[in-house]
């Protein structure tokens, strides 16, 4: 029996695929994987700086469950994300249905509302921070053009969170719109119009029909959103600090104060960590939603 | 048809050469020069004043090169990712409460042999610890600014009191309320404001600890010390400001990123503003010929706002002693006047005045903050520039903040600072 032997171009096409694969790996292997490896290593020492820190074993998440601030951060961030993910999603979609019909100027509109997600967060902030001053800002004196008295908006430990909310919803219901318009797009007209002969009104089909059709995406974007939300830092960073007093820390900004303000390396990789795993399972929690809903499907 | 353009292969291999070739030249090979780097911040007088003075440096020192660079960012962030990359500029400009941390982790190289002896003899007590520490000397300090009392002409005529002109007739406290007060009667906004710039600046309110006989840390400079009876007033009469309804809300450290207080004070909603000579410029701007200078308040004692920034040489360097030679050079005589006369800056030398400087506008006030700047307490210049400040600069952000909106008394304040800030100092 003859030796088998692969010609070239197989042998090409079996190392393709790695060849390809290969940079994108290395990268996420160099500015992923062993940025992670190194913080779950940081998050077992005592370090003020990156380097020469002493080990000490769980230390830091022993720290971490009686850290009444940590405590504060997780609840601001509960707060900031259950403010902003459903609020931003049915501001999203409202404005994908209604850009979804033939309106005059529509292009422009849609355009217009995805102008705030292409912003820088930091600009999105100082122009916000001046808009919501209840000294000179524009938002007191549309209130007081109305009539109306103003309002604190920053600079209350009542109103500052509220305030972010409605900032960071604004930022992002332009995302979420063009995501949902995307999806809606993709729902065959031929459902709609079948749903409308057998008599089912406007809000019927939207209901039973489109709202089902759009799960996936949905899961999706509340995915996104949330991850978003937890990520929010250079907005709520500019804008308010973190204060009115510790009204608006949340967990992001904690960490990045643990690392650079207060220098405890460690103690921020182990709450770096912390947010990862809120991540994850939360993550896998959405999959495994997902999942049910398509079987549903 | 025969091609003559390159073959792939050709391509790839010209490709590989040119791309090791640009790596090798990114190693920094020796090439005899001794290059150094400095970094400022984003202000372009001034780093158009670094390069011209390491210009003339590199004139008088043959076989180097010296590039002035941006500090971006945040600067802890900024600074700790350059030192553990060992990348870090081999001089940065880093202000008072920042230096303390890094001269007490090894991350600044000791100056002591590299700076004149006389230098010493022009500096005052307070400027030369920022950078004198228990086991060397980490930095010079370069120039400095601090908080006097701004007025608006109109509203002081209106109100009839006269401005006082020297730093024995400063308002007191009391005195100053009361002026407070008037002024807002005649604005119909707000009686003052306080030059915060956001929460990394937290600490330009502890002048008003200091003015009352109190200290943010103890005699050994470490001790946290915000629960004694003359810090809690101090706290009590910043919470007066609010409640008074005599400073906006809007004007606190943490609330108040940019320069809330100059643009109260510029809209006219606002009569008077403690803070610092940056405003300068942009009164000039919208209030021409409208504005004067006063001393900063005092109450039992005096005290002002420590700014400025000091030059320090880092452990990234490679020529660590070069690099000390150009902070002397740099923190000179005659190139601080220069300096400072470019910058508008206040020059950290105890021998120069405003005549000297030379300042193009506004010399006389110039010279009220020169004086003022005699006033701030070694004991504070040494808590600011300590070892822990720049995270004890963040506690006291928070409860400063907390006591001023009222939402913790000023004895509550004080004792929950003093706990967090020992929770910092026992860490």
């Amino acid at each position: 029996m003859s030796p088998h032997v692969e010609s070239p171009p197989r042998r090409r096409a079996r190392w393709a695929p790695y060849v390809f694969a290969g940079p994108a790996a290395l990268l996420f292997l160099a500015f992923s994987l062993l940025p992670i490896v190194i913080a779950i290593a940081l998050s077992f020492q005592d370090t003020a700086t990156l380097g020469d820190g002493e080990w000490v074993g769980t230390a830091n998440y022993e720290t971490m469950l009686g850290d009444p601030l940590l405590r504060t951060a997780l609840w601001n961030t509960v707060l900031f994300t259950v403010g902003t993910v459903p609020t931003a999603m049915a501001i999203g979609l409202a404005l994908a249905v209604a850009l979804n019909r033939p309106l005059p100027g529509r292009g422009v509109l849609r355009a217009l509302f995805f102008v705030p997600m292409v912003a820088a967060g930091v600009v999105v902030g100082v122009i916000m921070s001046w808009i919501f001053n209840p000294d000179y800002g524009v938002a007191n004196n549309a209130l007081a053009a109305l009539g109306l008295g103003g309002l604190p908006w920053l600079t209350s430990p009542r109103t500052a969170m509220l305030t972010l909310i409605v900032v960071v919803v604004w930022t992002r219901i332009g995302f979420c719109m063009v995501i949902y318009l995307g999806a809606l797009q993709s729902i065959p007209a031929e459902l709609r119009e079948a749903a409308a002969i057998d008599g089912a009104s406007g809000w019927q089909r939207f209901r039973r029909l489109t709202v089902p059709m759009l799960a996936p995406t949905t899961s999706i974007l509340l995915i996104l959103n949330v991850v978003f939300s937890l990520q929010a830092f250079d907005v709520i960073y500019v804008m308010t600090g973190g204060g009115p007093g510790f009204s608006t820390t949340v967990l992001i900004q904690y960490v990045f104060r643990s690392a650079f303000a207060d220098a405890r390396m460690g103690y921020a990789a182990a709450l770096g960590l912390l947010l990862v795993l809120i991540l994850l399972v939360f993550t896998l929690l959405r999959q495994r939603a997902t999942r049910r809903a398509e079987e549903l499907l | 048809m025969p091609t003559h353009g390159l073959s792939r292969r050709a391509f790839i291999a010209v490709a590989g050469i040119s791309v090791a070739g640009a790596l090798a030249a990114c190693t920094g090979a020796p090439t005899g020069t001794k290059h150094l780097r400095l970094s400022s911040w984003n202000i372009p007088l001034d780093l158009e004043s670094y390069q011209a003075i390491a210009d003339e440096f590199v004139a008088s020192h043959p076989g180097t090169s010296v590039a002035v660079e941006v500090t971006t960012g945040q600067f802890h962030q900024w600074f700790i990712t350059r030192l553990a990359a060992d990348l870090a500029p081999d001089i940065i400009r880093i202000t008072p409460q920042q230096i303390g941390r890094y001269a007490a982790n090894g991350s600044l190289v000791d100056l002591t042999g590299a700076v004149p002896a006389d230098y010493r003899d022009d500096y005052s007590e307070p400027f030369w610890a920022i950078g004198a520490k228990e086991d060397g000397l980490f930095g010079v300090f370069q120039h400095t600014d601090n908080f006097i009392t701004y007025y608006h002409r109109g509203v002081l005529d209106q109100i009839g009191v006269p401005a006082p002109a020297s730093l024995d007739e400063a308002w007191h406290w009391d005195e100053f309320l009361q002026i407070a007060r008037e002024a807002r009667r005649v604005t119909g906004g707000y009686g003052f404001g306080y030059g915060w710039s956001g929460p990394e600046t937290a600490y330009r309110w502890l002048p008003i600890v200091y003015q009352n006989g109190g200290a943010f840390l103890g005699e050994d400079g470490e001790t946290p010390s915000m629960d004694s009876p003359e810090a809690i007033e101090a706290l009590a009469f910043g919470r007066r400001w609010y409640a008074e309804g005599l400073v906006s809300p809007a004007n606190m450290s943490k609330s108040g990123g940019g320069a809330v207080a100059r643009d109260l004070f510029l809209t006219g909603q606002i009569g008077l503003m403690l803070d610092n000579p940056e405003s300068i410029a942009a009164l000039d701007e919208g209030l021409p010929d409208e504005w004067g200078t006063a001393p900063m308040i005092r109450n039992t004692g005096e005290a002002s706002d420590l700014g400025g920034n000091a030059l320090a040489v880092t452990r990234s360097s490679k020529h660590p002693e070069l690099a000390a030679e150009l902070v002397a050079h740099i923190t000179s005589r005659a190139n601080v006047v220069e300096f400072c006369r470019r910058g508008n800056w206040l020059p950290a030398r105890s021998s120069l005045d405003a005549a000297d400087i030379g300042y193009e506008r506004h010399a006389d006030t110039m010279q009220q903050f020169i004086d003022q700047a005699g006033t701030i307490p070694l004991s504070m210049v040494r808590a600011e520039s300590g070892r822990y400040f720049s995270s004890l600069n963040s506690v006291f952000a928070d409860y400063l903040d907390l006591c001023l909106l009222g939402e913790l008394t000023p004895a509550q304040s004080g004792a929950q600072m003093t706990e967090a800030m020992r929770s910092v100092t026992t860490r």
